[in-house]
Order: C-alpha cells, then structure tokens, then sequence
C-alpha cells in the first residue's frame, strides 16, 4: 500500500463533502432517440437518460468517494421523472444524499434562474460542500452555463474543463489539471491550486485512475454499496418544491426570474450553393473509376499554403 | 429604464502567447458592423467598446482600433496574465459598470449610466465560463453559441415579460443560435421584466459567438479611436487560484497534418460497427485521417467499445462545433450537409460527398456527389483505388 498507517487513519479522519449537479437529458444512443422527418429532435418520443456529461461528473464525485471518503450528494432540478438521473447517478457513485428540485414555477427557467434554484438546494444539503461538480454541458442544451452560474451565485471559484484532480485534506486545497482549447492555437493543460471550496466542471475525457490497493479495495467495496442503495434510492431521496427549498425571493427563478427567451425557433435558410457538384451514379463503377482519379489528383497535388 | 441607464456594445477579447485569438478580431467585425447600422438607424453616441485584460497587453490596443473598436479599455498586471475565471470576471464586471470610463466612451448620459447595452464574448474554453460568471454578476441574460445577430425593435406578446399585453421593445438584439442538428435556428432574446408585478431589467443583452463564423474586418489603419488604461481593484480573495503550470499539448488528432480527411455522419446507421470498418480501410487507402460529424460525437450508435471511443468523440467532430479543416481532399460519407458541418469544411479543396440522397443540403457543397449508399459505393471505391495505386506510385 501507498500509505503508511498514520497517513491512512488521518486521511480518513478528514471528512470532505461533494455535491454533484446532473441532468436528465434526451437519450442519443439508437434504439432510444427518434428524430422527425427535418432532422431534428423528436423530444416527445426519445427516452430520457442520465446525461452523459453528467455521468463523467459523478464519476468524479466516485473518485473521491474512493480516494478520500468523500460523502456524496446529488442534485437536479426538473418533473418528477428526473428522479430517474438520481437513481442512476447514485448506481454510479454510491451517492449518500439525493435531492430533485420540483415545482411548477421552476418550469421555462433560463441557465440564470436554474442556477438560483441549484445554489439554494447546495446550500440545503447535510454538510457544507467541499467541492460541486457538474458536467462540461447538457446534450439537448449544449450552453454549458448552468454550473459556473451556479458556481458564482455559490461564492465558489469556478475551474472549468477539469480532466484530473487532487485533493490535500492537510491544506484543504484542490489541484486540477484543466485542458483549454483555443481557436488557432495548440491545446493548453494548465494545472492550479485553489483553497477548498471550489466548483468544477468535469471535461468529457475524465477517467479516474485508482492506482492503490487500498483504492481498489474501496473502490470494490463502494461498487457494491452503489447497487444495493440505488436499488432502493427513494431512501436517500428528497423532493423539494419552492417553499420546501425556502427560496427568499420567487422572482428570480422559473419565468420571471428568466432574462432570456426562445423568441421563435424557425429553419436556418439553405445558403446558396457554394460548389457546384457533378453528380455520380453510385452504381456506375466507370463513373466511380473516374471519381477514383480526380481523388488521386487532388491529393497529390502540390500546394504552398 | 431611461435612456442613459444601458449604453454601447462591451467586447471582451481574448490573447494567447501576445496575439489576438481570431474570434476575437470576428466579433469585432460582427460589433463594427451592428453598430454602424445602429448609429445610422438610432443614436451616433454608442461605440463598439474592446475590453483587453492581460500583462503587456498595451501592443494589442493599437490593433483592436484598426480592427473596428471606437475604445479600448485595457487593465494590465501581471496577476492578470492568464485568465483565471475569478479575478477576470471581477475585472470585467468592474470595468463594465465604471461610470468614469463609460464617460470617457460618451459624455451623453454617462451620469446615469449602469451597464453595457450589449456584451460580446467568445464560445471558447475561456469566453463560454467567462460570460457565464459576469452575467450572473452582472445580473442579466446571456445566449451562448450564437452565429447570427441582429438589432431591431420588435413588438412582444408574453405572458411574463409583458403580462400578455403588447409592447414594443426597442434596440433588442436578436441572438440566433443553432441547434445540435445545425437545421433549426432558435432566435434568443434578453428582455427587461415590463410586466408590473414582477418588473426588472435585463441589460447587458449578450451572447458568446462562436469561432470562425463571422468576417473580420481588414486591417485598416487609418480608423480613428482612443485607448483607456483600467487600474482593478482586486483583493487577496480574488487571487486565491494560483497557475502552478501552463503545458502545450499537441492534440491527439491533428488534422492538418493530412492531406485527405474522410468523414462520417448519421449515414452509418444501418450497420454502424461494419460501416466505420469500411471507412477505416477506405481511409487508409487514400491515407487519410477521419472525422465525425456533430450528433456522431453524442455516441447514437452501439459499436465496440474500441470504436466508440476512438471515433465517437468530440476531438474529431468537424465544424463550428469542433475543427475546420482544410485538405486537398475532403470526403464526407454518409453526412447531410449542417449549416455547422460546412463551415468547418469550406476551404477544402475537391470535396467529394456520398450520400444516398439528392436532396441532402451537402450536394450543394461539394464538387463530386456520389448518389448512392455508402455499403455499396465503398467497396468499389476501395478496388478501384487499389488498382489505381501502382501507376501512381510508378
């Protein structure tokens, strides 16, 4: 083992709270996803999932479920079905505390007025947090605003594009290893430190790495805790509606408390044609074989650019 | 709201290693062109403001004026450096609620000046945490990954914002934003509260712009402005995130050390597993790197594990949401042709399509459409380079 007796006991003597935010998204895999004749999203017929950018954050929360003994808590705001990313986030983590944000008024709410409701239920979980992770962004939504906004309305400094981190229990800081990317630019991994609390969003390529025996060994044993609970996770579940939450101010959630709105959804108009093809009969394999040398020809081309 | 509360458009810039990122310089354009038709249509008193931060940023400004900024508003200090999401979005809040600076912008009610009418910023790793943080501080509305605006004065009916009566609101600007699939235009707007029991305003309107959709403007440097020097206030609290490091990695797929990309879309469904294995060989035929397009990285299909995550990910979509490319040759096998899709691809020179369909938006894109299913087309293509190869190499 990596760790000398005394570090053990101290390590785990030092508790550290994690809350992940997550979210029930449309499900793209085949099978669950329908699409209408344009192309678009069929919303009502696609199955609903854990989203999978959620899932890489409550991967995180595992970690340090594993590595520190972190106590988990996991958080959504949506219907009553959303219950159903809870449920499988806790399969994911073993989560010890599951909170759904349910209310009627909640309903239109922009990035803005979710982050309201998200920060009041962090700040009701047992414990104070430690650390929030939420995923880089939703697959329906794509804006990828919801955590930092939550993370500023929380106080907490905001590390986005997470790919691996440390925590020091003794100093109660964070290391973290963030990749950016840049337009015209090679990608950047930028390790920083920050005091304990932090907010991090979790970059899709995270992949926790558990390197010791002893991690192993919980890692196993947590696995199996993480079935058992969220076979039975309505035990760890609470439901909150506006009140139950205590929202001081009701303006700033749902509609009212939405700056934004979808003022119309329309089609993008099919831009004028930029190139105009040659079109190939597929089955025509002298046509192809002339297709054939027109590839080889722009490809060996000589070129300065 | 009176007149002089919210005034011009504030566009945060981003640098790396001393040069302008090149979003930074298309938003510019974007502001330029937005505000001339608003100074015409409306007020000559709002300006298209650049806001720089960084250490030894000073060199930029000078540009920034020549690209299509009327100001330049700068801070400069080495804890500035590098973006750190929390001191900047002190910085850039401070700066945008400075009712001195706002009134070297404009004399014109700058005494009752509170906020920027618009922000710009970029949809990048920086751009999109950044707008995020300061419009939550700044307390207003923001629409990310736009790649189309304009401003005008729109009558609204809603429920909310105007207790279903109808009002018209002036100067909004029209945010549009395309969806995943790239076919659906979803037009965004930030709009004050009018409705009496829940009445608020939302200014600044902003947006994050995606990179490489809009022209910047050509270096012109007889275009007049004026740079200001912004001192922050900033506490030790702001600065508790240390840089420990800062490393440059190559990434993982690096498409323009090809001279031939073949990409897939949602054309592979039939037999995902059997038809990524085509276009690997098909590939490695004309030795070319292989790219998704967008919904291929939301990972629709089961395919092998190996498959899925060498291929199913965001590192190879190609587009606005991903990498533009520019080979010699480009073939997109089975992909319709997203508005997304094409922007990434346009500079390619001989694209080639194989679609079953004629009708699909990407004939229009390309020089060459194979008309036919790529389980069948592929095959041949293959043979036919295979025989093809010796004369070349000859």
């Amino acid at each position: 083992m990596d760790l000398s007796k005394e570090d053990f006991n101290d390590t785990f003597q030092k508790s550290l709270n994690v809350a992940v935010i997550v979210k029930l998204e449309p499900d793209f895999s085949e099978g669950s996803v329908t699409y209408n004749p344009d192309g678009t999203l069929n919303r009502a017929e696609t199955k609903n999932t854990l989203g999978p950018h959620s899932a890489v954050a409550v991967n995180a929360a595992f970690y340090a479920k594993v590595k520190y003994d972190a106590r988990v808590a996991i958080s959504t705001m949506g219907p009553p079905i959303a219950e159903m990313a809870l449920q499988q986030a806790q399969l994911i983590s073993s989560a010890d505390e599951l909170h759904l944000y349910s209310d009627r008024i909640f309903g239109g709410a922009d990035t803005l007025a979710t982050a309201e409701v998200l920060k009041t239920g962090v700040q009701k979980m047992q414990g104070k947090m430690d650390i929030v992770f939420s995923g880089h962004r939703a697959s329906d939504g794509e804006t990828g605003q919801t955590g930092p906004q939550t993370a500023w309305k929380l106080g907490f400094p905001f590390l986005g594009d997470v790919i691996d981190y440390e925590i020091n229990l003794d100093t109660r800081s964070v290391k973290a290893k963030r990749l950016i990317t840049l337009q015209g630019f090679y990608d950047i991994i930028e390790e920083v430190e920050a005091p304990l609390p932090v907010f991090i969003t979790i970059h899709p390529s995270y992949r926790p790495l558990f390197k010791t025996v002893s991690e192993r060994l919980a890692f196993e044993k947590y696995q199996k805790e993480a079935k058992k609970r969220s076979s039975n996770y309505k035990q760890y579940l609470k439901i909150f509606n506006s009140e139950q939450l205590g929202l001081a101010d009701l303006s700033l959630v749902g509609l009212p408390g939405s700056p934004t709105i979808v003022y119309k959804v329309e089609r993008i108009p099919k831009g004028k044609a930029n190139r105009n093809a040659e079109v190939v009969d597929g089955t025509n394999s002298e046509a192809l074989r002339n297709v054939v040398l027109k590839m080889q020809e722009a490809r060996s081309r000589m070129v300065i650019r | 709201m009176t007149e002089g509360n919210y005034r011009h458009l504030y566009v945060v810039m981003e640098h790396e290693e001393g040069k302008l990122i090149p979003v930074s310089l298309e938003m510019l354009g974007e502001a330029r062109r937005l505000m001339d038709k608003f100074n015409k249509t409306y007020s000559s008193e709002e300006k298209v403001v650049a806001i720089i931060l960084g250490h030894n940023v000073r060199e930029l400004c000078q540009d920034l004026i020549y690209y299509g900024a009327d100001y330049v508003i700068y801070a400069d200090s080495p804890e500035l450096e590098y973006v750190r999401n929390l001191t900047y979005t002190k910085v850039i809040s401070q700066i945008a609620c400075d009712k001195d600076l706002a009134k070297k912008v404009s004399e014109k009610y700058s005494d009752q000046f509170k906020k920027p009418r618009y922000m710009f910023f970029a949809a990048d790793s920086v751009g999109r945490h950044l707008s995020s943080t300061v419009l939550v501080e700044l307390e207003s509305g923001l629409a990310s990954d736009i790649n189309k605006l304009v401003v005008e004065d729109i009558e609204i009916t809603h429920q909310h914002k105007t207790n279903g009566k109808p009002i018209k609101y002036e100067k909004i600007l029209g945010m549009y934003r395309p969806d995943f699939s790239g076919f659906l235009w979803t037009l965004i707007l930030c709009l004050d509260n009018k409705n009496p029991s829940i009445e608020r305003e939302y200014h600044p309107q902003a947006c994050s712009i995606i990179p490489g959709v809009f022209e910047p403007l050509e270096n012109d440097t007889s275009r007049k402005g004026e740079i200001i020097e912004y001192h922050p206030k900033l506490e030790p609290q702001d600065l508790k995130v240390k840089i420990l490091s800062r490393k440059i990695v190559k990434s993982a797929i690096d498409f323009s050390r090809y001279k031939v990309i073949v990409s897939f879309g949602r054309g592979i469904k039939e037999s995902p597993e059997e038809n990524i294995k085509l276009i690997e060989e098909f590939a490695k035929e004309l030795d070319a790197a292989i790219g998704v397009s967008l919904p291929i990285s939301k990972k629709p299909y089961s395919v092998s594990e190996r498959r899925s995550s060498t291929y199913m990910i965001s590192d190879r979509v190609i587009g606005t949401s991903g990498k533009k490319v520019a080979p010699l040759l480009y073939v997109a096998v089975g992909i319709s042709g997203a508005m997304q899709h094409i922007a990434g691809i346009k500079e390619s020179d001989v694209v080639v399509a194989i679609n079953p369909d004629e009708n699909a938006p990407i004939k229009d894109e390309c020089d060459v459409f194979i008309k036919g299913r790529m389980e069948d087309v592929i095959p041949n293509l293959i043979e036919e380079l295979r025989k093809q190869q010796p004369k070349i190499r000859a």
